[in-house]
């Protein structure tokens, strides 16, 4: 979204030189510069909500029974008693070597439950998005291809319905509906896809349903649009019909690559929010995955693990972001050209 | 939450290109889809807020657990009770003022700070514009959930926890609509007119800039206070938002939860309820949309 | 050489506005021969686009479109979507105004002109690309083979024009309507753009209607020149006869207002005061009779009808200039 702005198709007849280096890559330079203070920002932030909430973290492990002493001693192990800056300090350096810390709960590396834990949410939101965008991409184009007809009108509705769903109460009608009433899916738990592949797509599909019914409204609504914007308001459009060219080909080789630079920004932005998605989804579902420990944790006020996850996410977010722009610019000829004229 | 409000209108997804009038639908078919949803919001805020006020209705906590589960449509309990024995009818009403009040405060607060620091940052651009713009950015790539999350646990759950922690959600999220919002007024020329002619800075925001972005802000916010809703329903279901025995949409969602076999009423009144009110928003935020061709 | 290619009958264009309906085009008829150039010329908002594109079909499903054109005997009007295809781009095809927008950003150069060859033509992907080729070589682009995989941002305005004149020449139509092809262009390429457009006809045999709110263009380039106001023919006549012997004030007016060199330095430019009528509210009378400088009474009263006063030279005026009324 950001990468073409201010960016149309010259109409100048100036000599430009080209710069050395693809624009795509010099772009794809300046973004990651850009996104270091973010990623510096988020981190601190995190670990400043962390460490700066009332509730004294050693005696929270303990529980109610213990005693001063005790809880003394376990605040000098956990380092819990030195200056911010110093704890800050100590930690950055700490993720910067690739280690994330320990578990106050369990003594476990945080690094080794990520890696336990990531895999599930990762497949989660992919086959949430991969399954929201085909159907959304396939509606899109037929609504657009008769547009105002019944399919149109069937689809705005489902869309506005999507889009007003509560993720937490989707999951829970899910479960009633398919879990319970009918026994076609699992209720809660996981199979992992090492151990049987079809039951672990079975395990995952009721919540990605869930994550994916209000991306697929979303993403619906916006391809509509800008589609439906394309055709009616473009000039290239008319030039398509005026050479004769045929509704389904004007549709696939002319609005919807023009329409997909929305699109982009939006999957791009989305997985990050998911992530908070995720924390509701999966405990409903007992999914062992990234969310799943990240609410036990807050729970638990098993800060390492916290610090962990957000961090991890918000690179996540960061890189997703990136990625989006760089396929942007990718996509766009007009960047990936740069202008040259003659 | 999935589909949150950056999502939605970052893009600036626009007015249906076919607008209705376009098409030649008839007026009242358009003021319908503007006043039905409106209208539903109008009254269910009213009751919510009045009913109580004017009827006499059980009260929503310290039920008699002898009263407990009573399907719907029972003698006095048209909603039925609750396991605690607690009327649901009333639990809605309150839970509906929690869902309206803190809707109301987080979407006020990002747009009243939110929306100054967009307007800031996209007016005088430069240093002001980055350093306002990397601060969002941070804000926005956190976790929102999570730091919604850790607020209530760490300084326990209360409704005006609950608004803090979404502010630090809903500001950025308006702040950036506000930036772009003011970026593209930037680019117009009528506003190149009004430098060249001397008018200072302050004056050009308040005439100029504010009152040709209230309407993007006005429909973001409508479809941001429907994920407001939600995401106090998500807190107060985790056990963070309002704290029990106070009702709260999301709670009696949680509670439902665990009769959800056995009477799913528990589950789905809050939830229609819930679902009803955050379209109804959606509707009307549509509906202005394509009124004032944003 | 002489037969008819498009004959326009009573073509009317309404759009459903807000409240009342535009009247676009309003009782429009006129007829294009074969290897002729024909000129419409009108200031914005006087039907000249508006005619073009209803005779292509291509105008917004909103608007409404009743009279008949018929193209070689063949009814166009009333036409579904998929018989007009046949037509378009094969029979008639037609040139834009603004080259920029009007090619596919995301599309190279070559795909979109043998995309138009393939519409009509079951052709190979490399057939099409040769005809590309071709084509591109046709309309004096240098080094068409490495235009073909270019981008259309990556051309200057002069040259996506013609490359806009390929696309529209790939099947070999026989009318070409340019409409303001030349308007978006500085002058010199206007200039180059209007050879190369004449140049082709010659080649080709083509029909050429150019659409214009420039009588001068139309003056140099037209064999016969229509007038538009208000969405009505005004006057029409073949171009020497229309320019030496013109006969609607507006028409004196547009020629008035053109710049001349023999003019004296600093002159301001006579102009024609008002503005363009409201569409969806035309006067009773005579459409121009609020901006004419000969109004009478009979005028806002009466609509003049157009009608061939002269051999060859149709008005519709009550008080012509120059014919003595």
């Amino acid at each position: 979204m950001a990468a073409a702005e201010g960016l149309r198709p010259g109409a100048g007849t100036e000599f430009t030189r080209r710069a050395p280096g693809s624009p795509t890559l010099r772009l794809a330079g300046r973004r990651l510069l850009a996104a270091i203070p973010v990623l510096w920002g988020v981190t601190f932030l995190t670990y400043v909500v962390m460490n700066l909430l009332p509730g004294d973290t050693a005696q929270l492990l303990l529980g109610a029974n213990a005693t001063p002493a005790e809880i003394h001693q376990l605040s000098v192990e956990l380092h819990l008693n030195e200056p911010f800056w110093v704890r800050y300090g100590n930690w950055l350096g700490a993720v910067f070597h690739g280690s994330l810390g320990t578990s106050l709960q369990n003594g476990e590396n945080v690094t080794t439950i990520l890696g336990a834990r990531l895999p599930v949410t990762a497949e989660l939101l992919l086959y949430a998005f991969v399954v929201s965008l085909v159907l959304a991409v396939g509606l899109a184009l037929l609504v657009a291809r008769w547009p105002n007809g019944i399919m149109d009108r069937l689809s705005l509705v489902i869309s506005m319905m999507g889009l007003s769903v509560a993720p937490y109460v989707l999951a829970l009608v899910l479960i009633y509906l398919f879990a319970v009433k009918v026994q076609w899916f699992p209720a809660i738990g996981y199979t992992s896809p090492s151990a049987n592949l079809v039951e672990n797509i079975k395990s995952l599909t009721l919540p990605a349903i869930a994550i994916g019914l209000p991306l697929f409204a979303v993403y619906t609504r916006l391809l509509r649009a800008d589609i439906l914007e394309q055709l009616q308001r473009e000039d290239y459009i008319v030039t398509a019909r005026a050479k004769g060219v045929r509704p389904w080909p004007i549709l696939l080789r002319h609005a919807l690559p023009n329409s997909m630079f929305g699109l982009i920004t939006l999957v791009g932005l989305n997985l990050g929010t998911l992530i908070g998605a995720t924390a509701i989804i999966e405990p409903i579902f007992s999914l062992p995955g990234a969310g799943d420990i990240l609410v036990q944790s807050i729970n638990d006020h098993d800060v390492p693990v916290i610090e962990g996850i957000v961090v991890v996410f918000a690179v996540v977010v960061v890189v997703a972001n990136l990625l989006a722009d760089l396929l942007y610019a990718a996509l766009d000829p007009r960047i990936r050209y740069g202008r040259v004229a003659s | 939450m999935a589909a949150s409000l950056p999502d939605l209108l970052l893009t600036a997804e626009k007015a249906p290109a076919d607008s209705a009038r376009a098409r030649g639908q008839a007026g009242w078919a358009r003021s319908l889809r503007l006043w039905l949803p409106a209208g539903f919001l109008i009254l269910l805020a009213a009751a919510c807020f009045l009913w109580p006020q004017v009827y006499p209705v059980p009260k929503p906590v310290g039920g008699s657990v002898l009263n407990a589960g009573l399907p719907p449509l029972s003698p006095g309990h048209i909603f039925g009770t609750d396991p605690v024995g607690n009327d649901v009818f009333s639990r809605i009403l309150y839970g509906g003022q929690v869902s309206f009040e803190v809707g109301f405060a987080v979407t006020a607060i990002g747009l009243a700070v939110g929306g100054s620091l967009g307007v800031t940052a996209g007016y005088w651009g430069g240093t002001v514009d980055a350093i306002i713009s990397r601060v969002l950015d941070v804000l926005i790539a956190f976790p929102a959930l999570v730091l919604a999350l850790a607020i209530a646990e760490g300084l326990g759950p209360s409704e005006l926890h609950v608004i803090w922690a979404l502010s630090v959600f809903s500001i950025p999220a308006t702040g950036r609509i506000a930036r772009s919002a003011t970026l593209a007024l930037r680019e117009q020329t009528f506003m190149l007119a009004a430098r060249l002619s001397g008018t200072r800075g302050p004056r050009i925001l308040l005439r100029h800039v504010i009152p040709n972005i209230v309407p993007q802000l006005m429909t973001f916010s409508l479809l941001g206070f429907g994920v407001v809703i939600i995401l106090e329903g998500a807190l107060s279901y985790l056990g963070l938002g309002i704290p029990l025995p106070e009702a709260s949409w999301g709670s009696m969602i949680a509670q439902g939860q665990q009769t959800l076999t056995a009477s799913p009423d528990l589950v789905l009144i809050p939830s229609a309820f819930l679902f009803a009110t955050v379209m109804s928003l959606n509707l009307v935020g549509d509906a202005l949309r394509e009124r004032w061709a944003i | 050489m002489t037969g008819v290619l498009l004959e326009v009958s009573d073509l009317k264009v309404t759009f459903a506005g807000r409240g009342r309906p535009v009247r676009a085009v309003d009782g429009v008829s006129f007829s294009v021969y074969a290897g002729q150039t024909l000129a419409i010329v009108g200031e914005s908002g006087s039907g000249k686009t508006v005619s073009c594109r209803a005779v292509m079909g291509l105008l917004p499903p909103a608007a409404v479109v009743t009279g008949s054109a018929a193209f070689a005997g063949t009814q166009l009007i009333g036409l579904s979507d998929d018989q007009l295809r046949a037509h378009r781009g094969a029979n008639v095809a037609m040139v834009f105004q603004d080259p920029t927008r009007s090619l596919n950003p995301t599309m190279r150069i070559g795909s979109q002109i043998a995309e138009a060859v393939r519409a009509h033509r079951p052709v190979g992907k490399a057939q099409a690309r040769e005809r590309a080729v071709e084509l591109l070589r046709q309309v004096h682009i240098p080094l068409p083979e490495r235009r073909c995989t270019e981008y259309p941002h990556q051309l200057s305005g002069g040259m996506r024009q013609r490359v806009m004149i390929a696309i529209a020449l790939a099947c070999r139509p026989r009318l070409l309507i340019a409409d303001e092809a030349t308007t978006a262009l500085d002058v010199t390429t206007q200039a180059q753009i209007m050879e190369l457009l004449l140049e082709l006809q010659a080649e080709l045999g083509m029909a050429l209607m150019l659409i214009s709110h420039d009588l001068g263009l139309a003056a140099s380039y037209a064999d016969e020149v229509i007038v538009m106001y208000a969405g009505r023919i005004v006057e029409q006549a073949p171009a020497p006869q229309l320019f030496s012997r013109v006969r609607m004030p507006y028409t004196q007016a547009l020629l008035e207002a053109i710049p001349r060199l023999e003019r004296p330095a600093h002159a301001p430019l006579p102009v024609i005061g008002g503005r363009p009528p409201d569409l969806s509210a035309l006067p009773a009378g005579c459409s121009f009779a609020p901006r004419c400088r000969h109004a009478a009474d009979d005028c806002r009263a009466a609509e003049p009808p157009l009608a061939e006063h002269e051999p060859g030279h149709r008005w519709a005026c009550w008080h012509p200039v120059g014919a003595g009324t």
